[in-house]
């Protein structure tokens, strides 16, 4: 190997030098940014995890496993996970292998950016080495695999399907002016280094390349212009990084170690979730994953577009947008990057003001008397519109000879949780203390919960100090398994929805479904356990309106009629109601199913 | 000279009584129906309003000459072909029937009174609805009804309600309900009868003076509010919820029984005629005719005539009047 | 003015003509289905905090709508947005969503 030019300088590196320099110091600004708006305790934390080996093989790890090989896109849809890890994993070995060419042959040259880049023009072959020719080999095979994802992205425009993808996200105006010129990079690239194929040398790609276009390619005139529309491509698309989808590649490097030290969103726009924003990909994946996409009119609200809104900082967009979501926590949930869409939803509705605040002070006259008793039952306000729910649960109390009181059997205080969906945490913290005292006082030992909105609440808010908190789900299942209840299996095909607050929120997937098989046979939903799809009745959204919700309603009951059932089970009253509507095949609680086990003969 | 058959699908009022016409015209009609009597909803009828005419003597009227009406009980349509003549009419017993004009008379159902489960119909033990009272008047058997003494009328019950998927008002049931709050008054002269209503929608001659007795005679007491919910007690009682409106206050009243007003929906069999025919339909999922104002009771294609309570909730007197207008349609086409 | 030795109490009639009902076309504005209610009262009969208070909803909008909600706004106030008045409504208002906005357009006067 030597150097073609003895300066190793020539103008046509200008468009990347300035596009490299500008993306640069964008990123270092905004990444001062972003620690800046943490919060001191928050940058201790993540300082500190830095410095932590355990902590800092994660951070490698998943950086290597994310950015580079996109591991979790491989589990979702191998064709979309070989698309996006043959383009990053591709270019970066590319770059990585022109480093390792520079230092090895002329390590001088090391400290210009430009030189690894362009080394097939600054660089002759003059020998044959099996050094220089693997390197060739290399650069030429990583150079194929990236064209295979590049034909792949651009076929995903046509077909989207293809990957798994009923629907692809809108691209901006930066998004595209991104992509083209990535798209624009590699196939010129080949171009430039099948001019210098013939004079540098080259491998499989590059001298069959030279040899076909032999009259163009030979003149030397072509040389530098082929070179010059290279770096404007690299230049333009490094330009438009920033401002496009791209921003998430330099992201995801900061947002990792962010994550995996325990950061919490504590802004919708600032530190952690700037971070998050950055780093989302506008894959849309969360488009297909969002229940509001029954709906064609919905699809320009779901997650990957609040985003792009949150980055623009139009406050109009992202307040409607927030306001409109059922809260169900499912783009989460298949999201590469696992954006906090949750978090940083809750956050954008916290800081909406109202003029008229809410005061439950009358509740400090209420001390209502209870029997004492280990089981305190705690039904909930839904549960009066579906008295089967409570009478089922008194009954299979009172079978496994429990000894139970309920806390609300003339309604009692809300549990707090939708006021808080509503952003109003701060007005929901006089109903949470009195629930409290009125369960510490109460000498129960168990909290038992029907409703699974009620429950993740009480999970997640509030401190009971030595009670504890049980969906009914969870507690019949641990009866059963005890032996204090016993059901007689029979014949029925029972399709259990996943209540988005207790699959998604709570992470109880396992237990309906044991104590379920127990009186019955589980006819599995389409999508169900994290994949479920939320019934649409939600108190989560605060906006949408009841026409709106039916269309979400019967794709989610079809959801549910995938392998034929005779009964749709729901373990929330919310969800019972709403599904009630629209099921062809009759809805029925938890209990209610459980107490067809009470029924029958052994 | 004999003239054609005329094919009538559901034996009900109407498509009685639009053999009964045909056949007077001249005409052979087949009435088919798909229970093992005929009859419809009436058979389960105790009283009609406003006057309180007993349904047995309309039923035996209708039914008592029947004589050259061709008709068949238990039977279901497996497939109706149409060709350029007419219908051709295949059911389940391994008949077919050929015909140049045939007339839909498929009536209505009951809104399932257990899928509003807050108001715990088949949960609680003293909640029934219109037809199970009109049962009770008939037979006098019920071991929900024991002396009551505070009783409940619930209107609305699947009609008028978004959540029950039913947005329309079944037409009907106000009337119905005055008049079954005069009939439990008159056999439980010490109960206090309540009806929980949002509008009062009593509309035909001499109904208000059925309105007015119920309130001067029998002393039924009319709120205006929605019942929201019903629970109940270890005695079987039930606290209804509903808000008296015109008062603004909230209320809770204790019930020994509840009675469900439900509503008016189309029959099981609207749909699938619907697509078998393509007859359109609303969104309330009743027949479409031809023209609502002029042509009630003629469907879009031709030799297709749809008449009573399958194209919308409809009187007894109604009923029998579109169906002696459909007649005259039929005969008009035929001829 | 004549002293007569007693005073005429404020007229009950309600000047709907005269009153400003512009904080309910701006409810309308935000909830379009502020329109739906007929005042059939299930919000109010099954509203969890009007076990407690005298919450009622249907009386809070109906007098929005007449442009004389002052009295009835500190009724409000007590509302826990449990979302059972959402179930019940026959007419599929998003009660929650109209009792948010109301809290965002309407103040009481201190």
């Amino acid at each position: 190997m030597r150097e073609r030019f003895l300066i190793g300088f020539d103008p046509f590196v200008l468009p990347f030098m300035i596009g490299m320099a500008f993306v640069l110091t964008y990123c270092i600004v905004g990444l001062i940014r972003v620690i800046l708006q943490l919060s001191k305790a928050d940058r201790r934390k993540l300082a500190a995890s830095l410095f932590k080996p355990a902590n800092a093989w994660r951070n490698l790890r998943d950086m290597f496993c994310d950015c580079l090989l996109h591991v979790k896109l491989w589990k979702r849809n191998p064709r979309l996970g070989y698309m996006h890890s043959a383009i990053a994993f591709g270019w970066f070995m590319i770059i990585v292998l022109g480093h390792i060419e520079t230092f090895i042959f002329v390590p001088k040259k090391a400290g210009l950016f430009y030189y690894p880049i362009f080394f097939r023009y600054f660089m002759q072959m003059d020998n044959y080495s099996l050094r220089g020719s693997f390197f060739f080999f290399a650069m030429d095979f990583f150079l194929l695999i990236i064209m295979s994802g590049i034909l792949l992205a651009m076929y995903k425009r046509i077909r989207s399907r293809f990957f798994g993808m009923r629907r692809t996200t809108r691209l901006s105006l930066t998004d595209r002016i991104g992509l083209y010129s990535l798209w624009a990079i590699f196939p010129l690239r080949w171009i430039a280094e099948g001019f210098t194929a013939g004079i540098a040398g080259g491998s499989f790609m590059t001298i069959p390349i030279n040899m076909l276009l032999k009259n163009i390619m030979s003149n030397p005139e072509n040389i530098t212009v082929a070179w010059w529309l290279y770096s404007i491509a690299l230049g333009t698309f490094m330009i438009a990084l920033p401002f496009s989808r791209y921003m998430h590649i330099p992201a995801e490097i900061l947002l990792i170690p962010m994550k995996n030290a325990g950061l919490k969103v504590y802004h919708p726009r600032k530190g952690f979730a700037l971070a998050q924003i950055y780093t989302c990909p506008s894959c849309g994946v969360c488009i297909d994953a969002c229940p509001m996409s029954a709906s064609r009119q919905n699809l320009k609200d779901t997650t990957v577009y609040l985003v792009r809104q949150i980055k623009r900082n139009n406050a109009r967009r992202m307040n409607a947008m927030t306001d409109k979501c059922l809260m169900c926590g499912k783009c989460q949930e298949v999201c590469q990057i696992a954006l906090q869409s949750y978090d940083i939803r809750m956050r954008i509705r916290e800081r909406a003001t109202y003029n008229l605040e809410l005061d439950h002070g009358y509740l400090d006259s209420y001390n209502p008397t209870l029997a004492k008793s280990k089981v305190l039952y705690y039904a909930g306000c839904m549960s009066s519109l579906t008295p089967v729910t409570g009478r089922s649960v008194r009954k299979l109390l009172d079978v496994a000879r429990i000894d139970w009181t309920q806390m609300d059997p003339e309604g009692g205080v809300c549990c707090g949780r939708p006021l808080i969906l509503a952003g109003r945490r701060k007005e929901a913290a006089r109903m949470i203390e009195k629930n409290t005292s009125i369960i510490e006082s109460s000498g129960a030992s168990i909290l038992l919960v029907s409703c699974a909105i009620c429950y993740r609440v009480f999970k997640e808010e509030y401190e009971l100090k030595g009670i504890r908190v049980m969906h009914y789900t969870e507690y019949f299942n641990e009866l059963m398994e005890e032996g204090r209840l016993k059901l007689n299996r029979g014949a029925l095909r029972y399709a259990y929805h996943d209540p988005c607050d207790l699959g998604r929120g709570c992470g109880i997937y396992e237990e309906p479904r044991e104590a379920l098989s127990r009186v019955g046979i589980i006819a599995p939903a389409e999508k169900e356990r994290a994949m479920s799809v939320c019934c649409g009745g939600s108190v989560g959204s605060l906006t949408l309106s009841q026409e709106d919700r039916i269309p979400i309603t019967q794709a989610s009951v079809q959801n549910m009629l995938y392998s034929k059932p005779d009964r749709i089970v729901t373990a929330c009253p919310l969800c019972h109601k709403t599904y009630a509507r629209y099921s062809p095949v009759p809805v029925v609680d938890f209990a209610e199913a459980l107490c067809d086990g009470l029924d029958r003969k052994g | 000279m004999a003239k054609d058959n005329v094919v009538v699908i559901g034996g009900g009022p109407c498509g009685i009584e639009v053999s009964r016409n045909l056949r007077d015209m001249g005409y052979t009609p087949i009435l088919l129906e798909q229970q093992s009597e005929l009859g419809g909803h009436l058979r389960r009828w105790d009283r009609l309003f406003p006057e309180g005419v007993e349904a047995r003597k309309v039923l035996k009227e209708l039914t008592g000459d029947l004589k050259g009406v061709k008709w068949f009980t238990d039977v279901n349509i497996e497939s109706i072909q149409k060709s350029r003549k007419g219908y051709t009419v295949n059911v389940d017993t391994g008949m077919s029937f050929e015909t140049k004009a045939l007339v839909l008379t498929t009536g209505f159902k009951l809104f399932p009174a257990e899928n509003k489960q807050e108001y715990g119909y088949n949960i609680y033990e003293r909640v029934i609805t219109n037809a199970d009272l009109e049962q009770f008047f008939k037979t006098r058997k019920d071991s929900r009804i024991q002396n009551p003494k505070t009783i409940g009328f619930v209107h609305c019950v699947g009609s008028r309600d978004e959540k029950a998927c039913n947005r329309q008002c079944s037409k009907v049931c106000c009337a119905t309900a005055v008049k079954q709050a005069s009939e439990i008054k008159e056999l439980f002269p010490d109960a206090t009868v309540y009806c929980f209503y949002m509008d009062l929608r009593l509309f035909g001659r001499s109904y208000e003076d059925m309105y007015l007795n119920a309130q001067r005679k029998y002393g039924v007491r009319f709120i205006r509010g929605r019942v929201s919910e019903v629970s109940e007690d270890i005695d079987g009682k039930l606290y209804v919820k509903a808000e008296d409106t015109l008062l603004g206050k909230p209320m809770k009243i204790k019930m020994d029984l509840l009675v469900l007003m439900t509503g008016i929906l189309p029959g099981d069999s609207t749909q699938p005629f619907s697509e078998m025919l393509k007859i359109p339909t609303g969104e309330d999922g009743f027949f479409t005719p031809k023209d609502t104002i002029l042509e009630p009771c003629v469907a879009k294609e031709s030799g297709l005539f749809i008449a009573g309570a399958c194209t919308g909730p409809k009187t007894i007197p109604e009923t029998i009047s579109e169906a002696r207008a459909t007649a005259i349609q039929v005969h008009k086409y035929l001829s | 003015m004549i002293d007569f030795g007693y005073t005429l109490s404020k007229s009950g009639t309600l000047r709907i003509d005269t009153l400003d009902d512009s904080r309910f076309k701006a409810l309308h504005k935000l909830e379009p289905d502020a329109y739906k209610c007929i005042g059939c009262g299930s919000c109010t009969a099954s509203c969890s905090a009007g076990v407690f208070t005298e919450l009622s909803l249907r009386k809070i909008l109906l007098s929005m709508q007449r442009g004389d909600e002052k009295q009835y706004l500190n009724q409000l106030q007590s509302c826990m947005l449990c979302g059972k008045c959402m179930m019940v409504c026959p007419r599929g208002i998003n009660t929650r969503h109209l009792i948010l906005s109301i809290c965002k357009i309407c103040s009481i006067e201190k």
